[in-house]
């Protein structure tokens, strides 16, 4: 199944398992923008007819099996934007298949045994793998990360706070959706639901910054769980410490027109805030302010974001330059991640969270507590 | 015409409150007692019209001594935590004014008058899926002081929290949880650094938008900040450029021209209420 012309050498090609939401709103645009170093070859998806439209738009093959994929030779980039289940067999899959480079959505495994194996056969393999933590990528996260000294050993507090409207609005504002599913509502004061609504908020929400959050937490595995509290429609309240450092994350996701996203790391006599740009619109970078008593360095906007940062990283990856992030780093970024949205949602089983003292009306205005959060 | 009233600021009122650069800055209300005696020994004849007091430990006490020493007016910057119960009854036996000079709270900009910033709020507040609160201080602030700063921002601006919760705290800071009426989450930080402005900031998060409310340190006359987002827009609501030192003294001023009482002390007791909860 071909609609693409000769694939041009000086290029390298890309494969796309799963052509949801994020790879037509996220990834593509992405792409396109980066079409002197990057080609979109092959785009995978079980359903075909969303495999053919979306395949169609950017002149790539279509299929909608794994392995056609993996066997397409023109790809040397793998992209996994598959359901979270399937990300750490296509992972290894994509690895053993002998490509370039492979990029995983988050969470890149739902187990620290699914991450073991990715990182036992990345190393066996010698295929570099990132994770699509876009911030991470953000070039104005990087250049504090360049200019901020010794801020990470004096950080006492870290806040994530993240306002955003419902994902299709900015979607329909990066491309035209094909494919959307939408999501039953549900009650927000059933417990399973709130718990559902914690564990989606922190892997489909806070997980985006919790590698930046984790960064100055070196005592990361030590991570306690004090409160967790959702917000409706969808949002969290949850505070935690790791070690010596408080961690306060806030997210709510209303019928706002005005998004905020916001990562503030504060030390003594020092202190990081980062305002990044809503995902999916490519609206450049994040802009970072270092301060210290009575100076304030800034640093940013750039012209890309982190999701392009993502693809120039992996175009280097895949061209023999530049350095993976390490597959410690990866696994334990999953790690935190996962233990702070058990502890959380384990907070409900031991009637730890508020189960919703509301009104009628607003009890009744339900929620969708699994939505698509991949924001 | 503005009756002038004689100030007086023992060392330790003067540093809470900087009560000669406010006095300074309201020449027709205000002029300096003259030479200073401790209040304790001034005669009661001669009492300066109002007397400044320290917020720091025994604040009460040491303003009673004043009102019974014959000062009209109380002007206490910066109150920790205290039982203001025996005060009240001293004041209104005297007939005395009692305002409470506090950074955050008493800015202008939630003064009773600012009718657009409360209208905003309460806007919010019927709205309401998240109230998010951070308040800034330098090291070495007892976090105690913190809170009750904090809580007296809320008070202020007609919050009424419920269900409120110590999560963590340390030498660094804190986190309370609560509730709101509604069953909105509460969620309060206090971060104590001197790497960032000792602002309170109180953000109310709506399901189309939010209210912000950014108050300055008074250690100048910055200006508030109020914003308010609706499905209609944007809107920044007026500054005002001036320190909650001087809007105290203003008030202290116009509730003895006026002889209308102010309600400081009985809105402490609900914050204090809200403290006590947590740290007793």
């Amino acid at each position: 199944m071909s609609s693409q012309a000769q694939a041009s050498p000086a290029l390298l090609g890309v494969g796309i398992l799963g052509a949801g939401p994020v790879t037509q709103a996220i990834h593509l645009p992405s792409l396109a923008r980066l079409g002197n170093i990057l080609e979109v070859r092959h785009i995978m998806d079980v359903d075909p007819a969303v495999a053919a439209s979306v395949a169609g738009r950017v002149g790539a093959r279509f299929s909608t099996s794994m392995e056609e994929l993996l066997a397409d030779t023109a790809v040397d980039i793998v992209a996994i934007c598959s359901p979270h289940q399937f990300h750490a067999a296509q992972v290894i899959a994509a690895c053993r298949a002998g490509k370039k480079a492979v990029l995983c959505e988050k969470p890149f495994a739902m187990n620290g045994e699914e991450a073991a194996a990715i990182s036992a056969v990345s190393a066996e393999t010698g295929v570099p793998i990132i994770v699509g933590a876009m911030h991470t990528f953000d070039p104005g996260w990087l250049a504090a990360e360049d200019a901020w000294g010794d801020l990470p050993e004096q950080v006492h507090t870290v806040r994530s706070s993240i306002v955003l409207p419902p994902n299709p609005r900015f979607e329909d504002f990066a491309t035209e959706i094909v494919g959307r599913v939408s999501l039953p509502s549900s009650d927000p004061t059933e417990p399973d639901v709130i718990k559902a609504m914690l564990t989606g908020g922190v892997m489909g929400l806070a997980i985006h910054d919790l590698p930046l959050v984790r960064r100055f937490t070196p005592d990361f595995a030590d991570v306690e769980v004090l409160h967790a509290e959702i917000v409706r429609p969808f949002g969290y309240v949850i505070s935690l410490r790791a070690g010596n450092v408080t961690i306060e994350l806030r997210a709510a996701m209303n019928a706002t027109w005005e998004p905020a996203w916001e990562f503030e790391a504060i030390g003594d006599d020092a202190a990081l805030k980062i305002d990044f740009t809503p995902s999916y619109v490519q609206a450049g970078s994040a802009t970072a302010r270092i301060r210290t008593a009575g100076r304030t360095t800034v640093l940013g906007p750039f012209g890309h974001n982190g999701y392009e940062g993502e693809w120039r990283k992996l175009a280097e990856l895949a061209g023999g330059t530049g350095q993976p992030p390490s597959a410690e780093t990866l696994i334990h970024d999953l790690e935190f991640a996962l233990a702070i949205a058990e502890a959380a949602a384990g907070r409900v089983d031991t009637g730890r969270v508020d189960l919703g003292r509301v009104d009628a009306g607003s009890a009744a205005s339900g929620t969708t507590e699994d939505q698509e959060v991949n924001a | 015409m503005t009756t002038q009233l004689s100030v007086y600021a023992d060392p330790q009122a003067e540093a809470a409150g900087a009560v000669s650069a406010v006095v300074a800055s309201l020449p027709l209300s205000f002029a300096p007692a003259g030479p200073a005696a401790p209040a304790a020994s001034v005669p009661a004849a001669s009492a300066p019209d109002i007397t400044a007091v320290s917020g720091h430990a025994g604040w009460t006490e040491r303003a009673a001594a004043a009102v019974r020493k014959g000062a009209k007016g109380i002007v206490v910057s910066g109150p920790v935590a205290e039982d203001p119960a025996a005060l009240i009854g001293v004041a209104e036996a005297a007939g005395s004014v009692v305002v409470l000079d506090q950074p955050w709270a008493g800015n202008l900009a939630l003064a009773g008058s600012s009718e657009n910033v409360h209208g905003v709020i309460a806007a919010a507040l019927e709205d309401a899926v998240l109230l998010d609160s951070v308040a800034i201080g330098v090291p070495g602030t007892d976090p105690r002081d913190l809170l009750t700063e904090q809580f007296s921002v809320l008070v202020q601006c007609g919050i009424a929290v419920q269900n409120v919760r110590m999560v963590q705290r340390n030498a660094n800071g804190y986190t309370v949880a609560g509730v709101l009426a509604s069953g909105a989450p509460v969620a309060l930080q206090g971060i104590l650094t001197s790497a960032l402005p000792a602002t309170a900031s109180v953000s109310i998060l709506t399901s189309t938008g939010r209210a912000d409310v950014v108050l300055p340190d008074p250690a100048a006359a910055w200006p508030a900040v109020v914003r308010a987002v609706t499905k209609e827009g944007a809107t920044a609501l007026p500054t005002l450029y001036e320190s909650s030192h001087r809007t105290s003294w203003s008030r202290v001023h116009s509730h003895l021209s006026s002889g209308i009482p102010a309600t400081d002390l009985a809105q402490f007791s609900t914050v204090l209420s809200l403290v006590s909860q947590l740290t007793s």
